[in-house]
């Protein structure tokens, strides 16, 4: 793939201009003029970064609050988060497809959209990333002090900040010091995590539909009516936020045309039916209304419900490996969002520096850290949910758009290698739905977004209003 | 000319030590500079920061090579598996041989290692080329006898022919690791056969990343010949 030369892209307050080099992509490295990046992940690389950065969320935290807002309809919620999720899988798919690089989701709006979008979207995702992850913290500290109770040892929720607190610090320590072999030990708990649950909810489903165990009395499937699954599916997509992310490590990714597409459609089906069988399962083991009560972590009662202590043990294990997961991808993610809008001389060239020690990004990596602990003292799980899901669902509606905008525009270097089935009512529903979700959020969510949102379009006008990134590669 | 590449952490203050500059003076040599990063990092992250330094760093050692005689050039790549970028590189390159790093000084002793399914004929001819009319002695070893493979002899033959100065020396009752690891301290550099991939080399690790682990001079790996691709 040719790229052009660079043209003139502006400068940003301190004077840095944007860092572009052409380069040549193969199927196993990015050649620039000087230096070659190793394309060094693979398919299932790919499918571990989504699903492991999926899973945490959908299993193992909402079953409870979702059931409690929508009843056993919940599942519904699932399934229409996982159709938003994969009507923007499809044209994200594409754009990865046409420029593989770092940077993923900011990249293709600020070459589609222009550097405001680019600026409000790049900043506002790590923002985004820092509440996801204060939000799987928060849900590890549940499934902490719930694995202690099941070894006998009693705490009680007082805890549970203050263990999220302490872990949130010893992953971005993890982080900062180089994790050796982390790619291969996210696959293992990921492929560990999968067998786990498959056994948990086929034995589930058999029970449910009858087959085995006692027949339990069918509720109403949807006993608030039709408005809450709507609602509830803006608050569940917390747990399909994790598939754009392979976008960010699309410039590691061997063979990108053929691996993006298959990883990110690939891992949204897959959470997507585990999340609509767990909670199809997990309602029909307590009913709705029981459910809702048992909380944070009212899987593990599930489990206890069809399986005996031994189901019960095997949840907490998997809700504390998939909650950790979850954090570590995203907090990794946040620091690789802050290098992508840096690189671009939207941030301070300094806030994508690199240690020569432990080859990590420790300034990103910190400023991803900080804010972090602070929003898990909060507590606010769903706020923090719902601010995540807010964020990233105004860069998926925008990444819809950028893709209508490129397909009309059809400028020379755009070629993906993927193109987006059902083209244009795909990426326009996909944009529609990003949207309409915002608009069920609670209003604190709402407007804790919108401002985030106005700051960053102000750091814009105050720091990178010269700068020009639309269609230069 | 054959060409060998020579893998240096160049951004880990790796050096090339200046009998391996010498010994490599028969042979192209592409020196690929690399820097391994953590998955964290994307590596054009790191580009972007060490670019400069690196290739700063690593044309001084192609300029060593040109003023031993030798003709090189440099690539520098960053990637999260080292094994992956050397074997890609190395294909690209029509490489015939690697180096895996190792201290030396000036180099008289060769010692190289033919155990194991390797392909013996590769190897001669690659010590052949290297070696050319210099005063280097040459060692050759094999342990564990199995069907229809060269035998020490009939290589140290073909050697000679060559007008090189060789030991042959077979060790039946050693492992192939052990026998080389003993004869290490009396000599410098070591040469041995890229091995067909096969389960123990998957779990355990290649031969001949565990030599170089002993070892404390370089390690030069003759790579198998790729059957051509379309």
């Amino acid at each position: 793939m040719a790229t052009q030369e660079s043209r003139d892209a502006g400068r940003n307050l301190e004077g840095d201009v944007p860092d572009f080099e052409p380069t040549v992509e193969t199927a196993e490295a990015t050649y620039t003029d000087d230096a070659e990046l190793e394309r060094t992940l693979g398919l299932a690389g790919g499918l571990a970064i989504g699903v492991g950065t999926m899973i945490g969320a959908g299993i193992f935290v909402f079953p409870g609050l979702a059931a409690g807002r929508a009843g056993p309809a919940a599942a519904g919620s699932f399934a229409l988060g996982g159709l938003v999720a994969l009507l923007v899988a499809l044209p994200t798919s594409e754009l990865a497809t046409a420029m593989p690089k770092s940077g993923g989701g900011y990249y293709f709006i600020s070459r589609g959209l222009g550097t405001l979008a680019g600026t409000v979207v790049g900043l506002s995702l790590s923002i985004g990333l820092v509440f996801a992850t204060a939000f799987y913290l928060v849900g590890f500290g549940f499934y902490a002090i719930d694995t202690l109770a099941e070894l006998g040892v009693s705490l009680g929720d007082g805890l549970v900040i203050p263990i999220a607190l302490l872990f949130g610090a010893g992953f971005t320590l993890l982080n900062l010091t180089g994790t050796e072999n982390a790619a291969k030990l996210q696959n293992g708990v990921v492929a560990l995590l999968l067998s786990i649950l498959a056994t948990v909810l086929l034995w589930g489903s058999l029970d449910a539909v009858g087959l085995v165990g006692q027949p339990s009395a069918p509720e109403r499937f949807a006993p608030f009516g039709p408005l809450p699954i709507v609602t509830t599916a803006a608050l569940v997509f917390t747990s399909y936020l994790g598939f754009a992310q392979i976008a960010t490590v699309a410039g590691e990714m061997k063979r990108p045309g053929r691996n993006l597409p298959l990883a990110m459609v690939g891992s949204v089906l897959i959470v997507g039916t585990l999340y609509v069988v767990t909670i199809f399962v997990a309602t029909s083991a307590f009913g709705s209304e029981r459910l809702s009560t048992l909380g944070e972590t009212a899987m593990v009662d599930v489990g206890r419900h069809y399986l005996g202590s031994a189901g019960a043990l095997a949840i907490v294990v998997s809700g504390l490996l998939a909650t950790m997961s979850s954090a570590n991808a995203s907090i990794l993610s946040t620091s690789r969002a802050i290098y992508a809008v840096s690189k671009d001389a939207l941030l301070p060239r300094w806030a994508s520096r690199i240690n020569l020690t432990y080859g990590t990004p420790h300034v990103a990596l910190g400023m991803a850290g900080g804010p972090v602990l602070v929003l898990v003292a909060t507590g606010r799980v769903e706020l923090l949910a719902e601010v995540a899901s807010f964020l990233h669902l105004v860069l998926y509606g925008l990444i819809c758009v950028a893709l209508l905008l490129l397909r009309r525009d059809d400028p020379e270097w755009y070629d993906p290698d993927f193109r987006t089935p059902g083209y244009p009512i795909v990426p326009a529903l996909g944009a529609l739905a990003s949207f309409a979700l915002i608009g069920f959020m609670q209003p604190a969510s709402q407007v804790i977004g919108l401002a985030i949102m106005l700051a960053t379009a102000g750091w814009y006008l105050y720091f990178a209003r010269d700068v020009r990134l639309k269609g230069v590669l | 000319m054959s060409r060998v590449l020579l893998p240096v952490a160049v951004l880990e203050n790796e050096g090339v030590p200046l009998g391996l500059v010498h010994l490599l003076g028969t042979v192209d040599v592409t020196v690929l500079g690399y820097y391994e990063l953590p998955e964290q990092t994307p590596p054009d992250q790191a580009r972007l920061q060490y670019e400069e330094r690196a290739n700063a760093a690593l044309a001084d050692i192609v300029e060593e090579f040109r003023d031993a005689g030798g003709d090189a050039d440099q690539r520098l790549v960053f990637t999260a598996d080292r094994q992956k970028t050397v074997d890609r590189v190395a294909e690209e390159t029509d490489a015939r041989a690697y180096a895996l790093s190792g201290v030396t000084g000036p180099v008289d002793r060769l010692l190289v290692a033919l155990s194991g399914d390797v392909e013996v004929d590769e190897i001669l001819d690659f010590v052949i080329e290297l070696v050319g009319d210099r005063e280097i002695a040459v060692t050759l070893l094999r342990a564990g006898v199995s069907e229809g493979a060269t035998s020490a002899e009939a290589a140290a033959g073909e050697l000679e022919d060559a007008g090189i100065g060789v030991t042959a020396k077979t060790a039946e009752s050693a492992t192939p690791l052990h026998a080389l690891v003993g004869e290490l301290p009396t000599h410098d550099v070591v040469v041995m056969g890229e091995r067909a991939p096969s389960l123990q080399s998957f779990l355990f690790g290649e031969v001949s990343e565990r030599v170089a682990a002993e070892s404390v001079g370089p390690v030069l790996v003759v790579r198998r010949r790729r059957s051509k691709r379309a």
